[in-house]
């Protein structure tokens, strides 16, 4: 049955993994981030970054790949504190977006979470399985965002391929 | 297939954890001992017929090593026996 979406690759993202305390990062580097959201596997946005929080005490920061040189001036992961890490981690993750009105029928093959709005809402944002693989969920305006480990790009993209036709 | 509670995730899929076996009991101090008694905490994995408690890594999600109880009798996982943690 061919479902009524699409998918494409997107080109890298700038992606800082942030680790530590909550309150030492933001001390350090509050006003580079958007603010802290609250509830496990959720995200804020601000500034064109997104903060994603995967783990305790550890977060996601995503902006456009055209921003990572302005953040990690503002993040200056060399000169940060011993409690707190940060790393420029653009490269490691590949990205797919899937829009259109069967996303979530194409997600719920990929992904065994719960992705209905009551359970992963417009702000969910966190880590799961597609396709067998560790992958980054998140919701995006008509459907979803996906990110795998980089070297699995092309496999994932064979498997949307097969999947939407 | 299980549902893991994980602690800041909430329940999740079997699939997105890996085993990390039975929670032994408290290292004895070997000298303190028989040599019977060190010998089988060093070789011997708890596997009840009943409730066991093990560890599980959500190495598929947010990293948490958790602890939970599950009867081996049912597969469900279950309140700790005795009011125990
Ligand atoms: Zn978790």
């Amino acid at each position: 049955m061919p479902y009524d979406v699409t998918f494409e690759r997107l080109e890298t993202q700038a992606l800082h993994d942030l680790k530590g305390p909550r309150e030492a990062l933001a001390a350090w580097a509050g006003d580079a981030l958007p603010p802290f959201p609250d509830q496990p596997n959720t995200k804020t946005e601000a500034g064109g970054a997104t903060l994603m929080f995967i783990g305790p005490d550890h977060w996601l920061l995503r902006a456009d790949l055209t921003r990572e040189g302005t953040l990690d001036a503002a993040l200056r992961p060399a000169e940060a504190p011993p409690e707190i890490s940060l790393v420029r981690v653009s490269d490691t993750l590949a990205w797919f977006r899937i829009t259109g009105p069967d996303a979530a029928e194409v997600m719920a093959v990929a992904c065994p979470m719960d992705l209905h709005t009551s359970r992963f809402g417009p702000d969910g944002a966190g880590f799961t399985e597609a396709f067998g693989l560790k992958a980054l969920v998140t919701r995006c305006a008509d459907g979803f965002d996906l990110a795998v480990e980089q070297s699995f790009g092309p496999m994932v993209a064979d498997y949307l391929t097969r999947v939407i036709s | 297939m299980m549902q893991i509670p994980c602690p800041f995730c909430g329940p999740r899929n079997e699939s997105e954890f890996s085993f990390g076996g039975p929670v032994k009991p408290p290292r004895p101090d070997p000298s303190a001992v028989s040599d019977e008694d060190w010998t089988a905490w060093l070789t011997q994995v708890p596997n009840p017929l009943g409730p066991v408690q093990e560890q599980w890594w959500h190495v598929r999600g947010c990293g948490t090593w958790l602890t939970i109880w599950r009867d081996t009798r049912t597969h469900d996982i279950v309140e700790a026996p005795d009011g125990g943690r």
